[in-house]
């Protein structure tokens, strides 16, 4: 690991301190006890030492010189003044040059109470202003996007936003314009701050400058409560602080911590949270009766549920699901389905994911950190800025400013390219060709060859697509485990998708990362649980297929919609309408809900509490801000009830109860109880395995692939960050942000079909959708691209040979 | 290579960003030449500049917003530039600034409306020593009284010349240079930009 | 008093002293002849040290000391000449352009030899549309002539020059602002350290040389680096071109030795006092610079040290003289205006600092100071500059915002009555002029 870090001492007015050698100035001061006002300055971004209200006073050979703190690095025997009169003085005229043009529009503010300006100028600054000419005027908030205000009166320049949206995102949509006395932030006219993470602007604008339209004017500072938790909106499981006011969520914050997002979030992590009181929200149980749903109560729908499964026998009944569970309640899903209904079926992924045992248990498996000091990074898989968009924030860090050399393949253009040393587009089915002759590092491929060769190495694999086998990616991993100093981190983005494959929601694995067929772990957890079904199970395609024919009965849905989700929505169709017996844990009325005969209101975001394991196997604790809607329950505890109702019980009292024997059961999760997760290190999480003395299944790649023979053209289809998907439907800030579906076509494709840009074409791949054109260079031959589950695209599935009819030709 | 460019200017465009190691460094070039394409920095202008040099819009605004010369608004065939500063103004500079409001019939930042003559102070022209100075597209005349200055204006307005020369209207209107200038200089001005190959220069031909 | 080395061949070939033909024919392109064949790269470099020629640009830095800061094994590094002239009363590196551009030409050529930079740069101001026509038009010329090129005259050495406009902004003379905007940005100074020499022009190491300095290169191989030195005062070694412009008789740009007063150069040079009025003060070296005045300097001589033990700087050599007809006040906010004008706008002292003594000079102006108003112009200026001294202290990145402060404390410091006066109640007398 990183060695520790050498310590130079400074004299910090007049008192002698050991700092760590490298840092700021301002840093180091604020660690020693002395802070140090500032407004440009934030440790994650580059120092622009502009604001100049960070000026201290360090003695030199020729006198002391007042410098930014930001920008001068400590150094060996430095003497700093940082209260001495002449820096009073400065740090108060520059306060007072800053509140000069600022309105004192406090009252109305949405910083009022949590601004660096308000507070700093009564820390640093000198009360009355002298300035008595007339202050800048522009016109007041203007809007820049469909989520973002911004008030030029209030910008006090600290170039924050910009440089974040530079530097960090790497979308400069916002910029410094004019100058002098002139320069304002601004984007370019008809062009929005566009942005999948513009919200982190309006976190760091030190004044109320750039304000987010989903809280404007919702509430006051001092009337917030937060808790610190994790967002699940994908498998990175970012730090968030959820804040409440009277009991409602209204604003989700970045948490800065080393190890997942440096403080930044997406703007679906930011402004996903009023899906909870959207008003279709499910808040009660309900009956079908009669082919419609009819309210009902808890106790007569249990009492039902129960029934109704007792009466199957066990192995025809499966459950899917699990990805938006805490790990309480995809271990209590995993618990009853399996030894309470007596179930080996399964699986928390819709068909869309990975090998179980792969994404739980790859060795060795890189986390989230190892990108820092990454020489060599490959990303082959998902379009990381689309699926898992702090990852690419990570990314694009190592490859901008660590220096690490980054390899993309991928079927086209990524938000990525633009920062990679080799990007590499391929044709969907000729991954495994592509994979040899890359390993081979043939013709062309020399040099990324090389490239790879260099570690450490940090394979990021997953699916590039959704028509993409899963093989490919494990393909991909088994050349990339061999090569120097590597490390695999497998991508799948779904919430806690990899919790509750932790959890034994996988037909593959039993809680704890234990292998279904590993004797010894069996008879633990049979010890444990009582009993436990015999050898692996059907995963969700084999679970759907098994319905449609007849061999399965009943089906448990679990915060799942494979109608919406599986490649082939064909098949998910065709298993629920066969189904006897449906029961879905669900917030809302998915497509998949629809064909559920009871389903259980279950409680959400904020409104839970437990844990949940990320990307890198990283478990943090999640925790509950306010109480659940309506009646809504979380899904562990309307289990124990379902237990007791089939002659179980589980006897949870709470979540936390339900989490200990996690420990207890779980083999790798032994040593990561609740109240670890809470203070000074686990207040990160940890990295599992954590606990010595038991056995985690530990799982080497292997390279299964077979390429495709495919048809002339190729559909590629991937997911885009703002779906169709339920939740983000309901999410009124980003409902309206996902982009208009189009159907992509190389150049020359088109100009075979005699296409042009804007010409609406029917494509059939499972189903059938018709879709304008737009011709898209990024692509390969042969290749059409459209994004996965918009309102526009659902129902055409992924596999499949594609068909192309031109519904309308183009002008000519 | 953006389309909607004259051939000729997608050439100077190209020969721009061959000049340099980088092609963010050719932005301000660009500019010129989208200027010279559009009539002014016009948003479309700073758009196919962006295309050009891969950035965005927004970045191509912000550096074209820092100088003073790239116009983003509409200005006159000729612009007329007073420089008011402090050598210039110790000499009378106001004073033809005021003469040439007056004769021009608009105001300091303004545009006479037949779209032919807008006015505009600037700060220290590097003719300090031959103050009061004033230029024509950037075409510099030194020792401008303010009756020499309305009888420039004037000119302008009746001879409307195609490229103005500096040589030519120091002659005219011009007084005590910063220095001997030396020889006839042989290229001027074609638009409200520095002439300068590879955009906005034209040889003088009877010259 | 030496002959002159800038302004020779354009004062006796005044039809054509920019052209190649006129350059050869007195004498042109023997230095790089000489560097070529007869130097090594550190010899060329050595010459440059041994002249003592400090910067003409503003800092006055010693430039062989500058060249000595690159890093010894960093490829590629560029050489970047500063031609954005635009400090206020500064007009000469436009004459050395227009006049004799092969003299600069060569400068580079040989100093880019010495430095081992195969492209070169000049940044020239966008408002300077004539003297980068000329350079152009030499550099054509020299290319022509197998003096620019690979492989020039043989020896092996390559070398690129391309001429840059800029767009109209003061601020880009600063060196790392220059570089910004050479690189397609805002032109807006970047912290130091690093120095250009270490990170400069896409973040390799930079030499940033004014036109003026460069010129010289030429005549420093020629007659050696000793021979220069020689010549004024050591610390202000060889001649400089100085810029007079304002009320004398004689405005224009004159070559000078060090060591003169500045009675012989404002009476002598100069020509006298405009309308034969009396002199009030004078700005010594560009708008940055404190004003002197003749009670207290007028019979001092000018000498980079001189001056700056006095309070000021020589600066761009820019002399701007006020006779007694100006308003102080009037003189001042032109002054600040124009800082407040160029401020790129990223410091706040800088930014709101200059805008307001802007406004509140403005506003005496117009007839509406107050009385407060003459503690507060300090107490900003105190704020921008803590403490008011010479050389200025800064909160800021780079200097243009402290030089805001120049025009208002002398105005202070010598006229203090005079604004006094034009303050309602106030007294005294106010001058009549502008
Ligand atoms: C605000 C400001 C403006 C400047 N303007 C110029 C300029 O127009 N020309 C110039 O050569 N140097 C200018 N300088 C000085 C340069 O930063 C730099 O010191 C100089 O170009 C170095 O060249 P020299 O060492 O040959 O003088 C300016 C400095 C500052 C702070
Ligand atoms: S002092 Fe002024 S001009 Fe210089 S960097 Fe700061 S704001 Fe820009
Ligand atoms: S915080 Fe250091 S200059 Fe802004």
């Amino acid at each position: 690991m990183a060695d520790k870090p050498a310590t130079v001492t400074i004299n910090l007015d007049g008192v002698d301190v050991d700092v760590a050698a490298g840092q700021p100035l301002i840093e180091a001061a604020q660690k020693a006890g002395t802070y140090i006002p500032r407004f440009c300055y934030h440790s994650r971004l580059e120092p622009a030492g502009m604001c100049r209200a960070c000026l201290v006073e360090v003695e030199g050979p020729r006198g002391t010189a007042l410098v930014p703190s930001c920008t001068t690095p400590v150094g060996d025997g430095m003497v700093v003044h940082t209260k001495s009169d002449t820096v009073e003085k400065a740090q108060a005229g520059v306060l007072e040059f800053l509140l000069a043009n600022h309105p004192l529009d406090c009252p109305v503010c949405d910083k009022g109470g949590e601004c660096p300006l308000q507070d700093q100028a009564f820390a640093f600054g000198a009360g009355e202003s002298r300035y008595v000419e007339e202050k800048r005027h522009f016109e007041k908030p203007i809007d820049i996007s469909d989520l973002i205000l911004l008030d030029r009166e209030r910008c006090i320049l600290c170039s924050r936003c910009t440089r974040f949206s530079e530097d960090i995102s790497g979308d400069p949509l916002i910029e410094f314009k004019d100058r002098g006395n002139y320069v304002q932030v601004i984007t370019f006219p008809d062009e929005p701050f566009a942005s999948y993470f513009s919200g982190n602007t309006v976190q760091i604008c030190p004044v109320g400058a750039l304000t987010a339209k989903p809280y404007r004017f919702k509430a006051r500072p001092w009337d917030l409560e937060a808790v610190e938790s994790v967002s699940l909106v994908d498998t990175i499981h970012s730090k968030v602080s959820v804040q409440a006011s009277q009991n409602e969520i209204i604003r989700i914050y970045g948490v800065d911590n080393d190890a997942t997002n440096h403080g930044w979030l997406s703007d679906k992590d930011r402004f996903v949270h009023d899906h909870i009181y959207a008003e279709d929200r499910i808040t009660r149980p309900l009956i079908r009766e009669n082919g419609d749903f009819r309210e009902a109560t808890w106790a007569e729908a249990i009492s039902l549920v129960g029934e109704r499964l007792g009466s199957f026998d066990g192995a025809k009944v499966a459950g899917i699901g699990g990805a938006r569970s805490t790990n309480e309640d995809a271990y209590a899903f995993s618990k009853f389905l399996r030894s309470v209904v007596g179930t080996p079926h399964l699986d928390a992924q819709v068909g869309d994911g990975l090998d179980a045992k792969f994404a739980a248990a790859v060795t060795p498996r890189a986390e989230i950190g190892d990108l820092e000091t990454a020489k060599t990074i490959l990303l082959w898989g998902p379009d990381l800025k689309e699926e898992l968009p702090v990852l690419y924030l990570r990314v694009r860090r190592a490859a901008t400013h660590l220096g690490a050399k980054l390899v993309i393949v991928h079927p086209r253009r990524t938000g990525l390219d633009g920062v990679a040393t080799h990007s590499i587009t391929y044709r969907p089915g000729t991954g495994p060709d592509l994979l040899r002759k890359l390993a081979a590092g043939d013709g062309d491929y020399a040099a990324v060859r090389d490239t790879l060769s260099e570690g450490p190495v940090v394979a990021l694999v997953g699916r590039a697509g959704l028509g993409e086998d899963p093989d490919l990616a494990e393909a991909v991993a088994a050349f990339a485990v061999d090569l120097p100093d590597a490390k695999v981190m497998p991508l799948l983005r779904r919430g806690n998708v990899f919790g509750a494959l932790d959890m034994g929601v996988a037909p593959t694995l039993l809680p704890g990362r234990v292998d279904v067929d590993d004797a010894s772990g069996r008879s633990a957890l049979e010890a444990a649980w009582g009993s436990l079904p015999e050898g692996p199970g059907l995963d969700a395609t084999g679970i759907l297929t098994g319905l449609a024919e007849g061999e399965l009965g009943a089906l448990v849905l679990n915060g799942a919609d494979p109608v919406r989700d599986h490649p082939t929505p064909s098949v998910a169709r065709a298993g629920l309408d066969s189904a006897e017996f449906i029961v879905a844990f669900e917030m809302f009325m998915s497509d998949s809900a629809a064909y559920a005969d009871v389903i259980f209101p279950v409680a959400g975001l904020g409104e839970v509490e437990g844990t949940a394991t990320n990307i890198e196997g990283r478990v943090q604790k999640i925790n509950r801000i306010v109480p659940p809607s309506g009646m809504a329950r979380p899904v562990w505890s309307i289990i124990d009830d379902l237990a007791l109702a089939m002659g179980s019980e589980f006897g949870a009292a709470s979540a936390e109860a339900v989490g200990d024997e996690i420990t207890r059961v779980a083999p790798a999760y032994a040593g990561v109880a609740w109240d670890r997760l809470s203070w000074g290190e686990g207040r990160d999480g940890f990295v599992l395995p954590t606990a010595d003395g038991s056995q985690p299944l530990e799982y080497t790649p292997v390279d299964r692939s077979v390429p495709i023979v495919s048809g002339h053209r190729i559909l590629h289809t991937a997911r885009v960050l703002y779906d169709d998907g339920v939740i983000v439907r309901h999410s009124s800030g980003i409902a309206g942000l996902a982009p208009a579906a189009a159907a992509h076509l190389h150049p020359r494709d088109a100009s075979v079909l005699a296409l042009a840009e804007g010409d609406l074409i029917t494509l059939t791949v499972d189903g059938e959708v018709t879709l304008p054109v737009v011709i898209d260079p990024s692509l390969v031959e042969g290749t059409v691209y459209v994004p996965f589950n918009l309102a526009s695209t659902a129902g055409l599935g992924a596999v499949g040979t594609l068909r192309i009819d031109a519904v309308r030709g183009g002008d000519a | 290579m953006s389309s909607t460019w004259s051939t000729e200017n997608q050439q100077r465009a190209e020969e721009v960003l061959g000049k340099y190691p980088e092609k963010r460094s050719a932005v301000m070039p660009l500019l010129y030449i989208a200027a010279l394409e559009h009539g002014y920095v016009s948003n479309d202008a700073m758009r196919e500049v962006a295309e050009l040099t891969g950035l965005t819009s927004a970045q191509v605004q912000s550096v074209a917003s820092f100088y003073t010369m790239y116009y983003r608004e509409p200005v006159g065939k000729y612009v007329v530039s007073v420089c008011t500063s402090i050598s210039c103004y110790l000499r009378g500079a106001d004073d033809v600034l005021a003469a040439i409001e007056e004769e021009a019939g608009v105001l300091d930042g303004e545009t006479t409306p037949d779209g032919l003559i807008s006015v505009e102070h600037v700060e220290c022209s590097g003719a300090c020593g031959g103050a009061p100075a004033v230029s024509v597209n950037w075409e510099l005349i030194e020792g401008l009284e303010p009756d020499k200055a309305r009888d420039l204006i004037k000119w302008l307005r009746e001879a409307k010349p195609e490229v103005v020369f500096g040589d030519e209207m120091q002659l005219l209107f011009g007084g005590r240079p910063s220095f001997d200038w030396g020889p006839k200089e042989i290229e001027g001005a074609i638009a409200p930009l520095p002439a300068f190959s590879p955009y906005g220069t034209a040889k003088g031909e009877k010259r | 008093m030496t002959d002159k080395i800038l302004l020779s061949r354009m004062e006796a070939h005044p039809a054509d002293s920019n052209t190649i033909a006129r350059y050869l024919d007195t004498g042109g392109y023997t230095a790089l002849r000489k560097a070529l064949s007869k130097m090594e790269p550190a010899d060329v470099a050595a010459e440059v040290k041994a002249s003592n020629i400090r910067g003409r640009g503003g800092a006055s830095f010693p430039t062989g000391v500058k060249w000595g800061f690159l890093p010894p094994d960093t490829r590629p590094r560029y050489l970047v000449i500063n031609g954005d002239e635009s400090e206020p009363g500064t007009f000469k590196d436009r004459m050395l352009l227009e006049r004799d551009p092969h003299q600069l030409v060569e400068g580079i050529i040989v100093s880019a030899y010495a430095l081992d930079v195969h492209q070169a740069f000049v940044y020239i101001r966008g408002e300077y549309p004539k003297p980068a026509r000329r350079l152009q038009r030499a550099i054509d010329e020299a290319y022509e002539a197998g003096y620019l090129g690979d492989d020039i005259l043989g020896s092996g050495f390559d070398l690129d020059v391309t001429v840059h406009l800029g767009g109209g902004a003061y601020i880009c003379g600063e060196e790392t602002a220059l570089l910004s905007s050479l690189e397609g940005r805002r032109g807006e100074p970047r912290i130091k350290p690093p120095f250009p020499a270490i990170e400069g022009l896409y973040a390799k190491p930079t030499i940033v040389n004014n036109v003026e300095t460069i010129s010289n290169v030429p005549w420093i191989i020629n007659n050696g680096g000793a021979t220069y030195a020689a010549i004024g005062p050591e610390t202000s070694s060889g001649t400089r071109v100085m810029s007079l412009s304002g009320h004398v008789n004689k405005p224009g740009d004159y070559e000078v030795v060090a060591g003169l007063t500045w009675r012989d150069l404002i009476y002598d040079i100069g020509g006298g006092i405009l309308d034969d009025r009396e002199l009030k003060a004078w700005v010594p070296g560009g708008a940055s610079a404190p004003w002197f005045v003749p009670a207290e300097h007028l019979d001092t001589p000018v000498t980079i040290d001189d001056i700056a033990k006095q309070g000021s700087m020589i600066g761009s050599g820019a002399v701007i003289v006020m006779n007694d007809s100006t308003n102080v006040v009037g003189a001042a906010h032109r002054l600040v205006r124009f800082f407040s004008h160029e401020s790129c706008g990223q410091c706040t002292p800088c930014r709101e600092g200059t805008t307001w003594l802007e406004r509140i000079l403005a506003r005496i102006l117009d007839g509406y100071g107050r009385p407060e108003d003459i503690g507060l112009l300090l107490d900003v200026s105190d704020n921008i500059s803590p403490g008011l001294r010479w050389p200025p202290a800064m909160t800021t990145i780079c200097p243009l915002g402290p030089s805001a402060t120049a025009p208002v404390v002398s105005m202070m410091r010598y006229f203090r009555d005079e604004v006094e006066a034009m303050i309602p109640g106030g007294h005294g007398e106010v001058a009549d002029g502008r």
